[in-house]
């Protein structure tokens, strides 16, 4: 009888993904929101008002999900806009 | 006051009245948090949660300076900027700013707001009120100065986003 050979799977290192996290803020104000997401992520005009929406009436929005290191540059430009946002690892 | 954007690349704050007036030139010194840990802790919110040890620990280091610097730049350029208003006694006063510097005035304008709403703890609601206070107390005239700052935060994005005029 033929052996069956099983090949190892071989492991692709393809990094966690990472959610950039916005939270909702009484003091931001929804056009500031909203312009910031189209600063930071190039987003049209409808695709950021739909996370602004998100952040206000649920309380928080996954705005961007990606690699790591780009989470983090996403993360310091929405401080620096003083948006109050977290990085959380995607499930 | 009325705020446009004017031809050439400049956001024009028109007929400013000697309270807007003062008001506008207060926006640094409410900027400075005085050491507030509160104020503080908004500026600078945390990143992350606390299972987030090390990315916390180099934020700290790196990111936290970086963002100081940019908020104290913001909030120059902004004083800056107020130099140059022009109110003589008994006329409304006129400012002219560079649209290059809408950034700065937005950043500036979300600190004070920040920083104010955090140290006389308003809640939600209240942020969210529109009506005319029903007394006049200090915490009263500071959501009114909250709320003036957010109406030029709004003109400033509108003239930033919207058409040239004469």
């Amino acid at each position: 009888m033929a052996e069956t050979v099983v090949e190892p799977k071989v492991e692709v290192a393809l990094g966690t993904p990472w959610n950039v996290v916005v939270h909702n803020d009484p003091v931001n104000l929804m056009s500031y929101v909203t312009m910031v997401f189209q600063k930071v992520f190039g987003y049209s005009k409808q695709k950021a008002q739909q996370h602004m929406l998100e952040v206000h009436y649920k309380g928080r929005s996954i705005v961007w999900t990606g690699a790591r290191e780009r989470a983090e540059f996403y993360l310091q430009q929405l401080h620096g806009y003083l948006l109050l946002a977290t990085l959380e690892k995607a499930e | 006051m009325l705020i446009r954007r004017l031809k050439g690349n400049s956001i024009e704050l028109a007929d400013i009245e000697p309270i807007e007036a003062e008001l506008l030139r207060k926006i640094p010194s409410v900027c400075d948090t005085g050491g507030d840990s509160r104020a503080e802790a908004r500026l600078f919110s945390n990143p992350a949660d606390s299972s987030e040890r090390q990315f916390l620990s180099d934020w700290d280091e790196f990111v936290r300076p970086e963002l100081r610097h940019l908020f104290l730049s913001a909030r120059k350029t902004v004083e800056e900027d107020l130099g140059k208003l022009s109110d003589r006694p008994g006329r409304p006063g006129r400012l002219v700013v560079p649209c290059a510097h809408s950034d700065a005035w937005l950043n500036t304008l979300n600190q004070a707001r920040l920083i104010l709403a955090t140290k006389f703890d308003f809640t939600d609601e209240e942020l969210s009120m529109h009506e005319a206070p029903q007394s006049f107390s200090r915490r009263d005239l500071v959501l009114l100065q909250i709320n003036f700052y957010a109406a030029i935060q709004e003109r400033i994005i509108d003239a930033v986003n919207g058409e040239e005029q004469e």
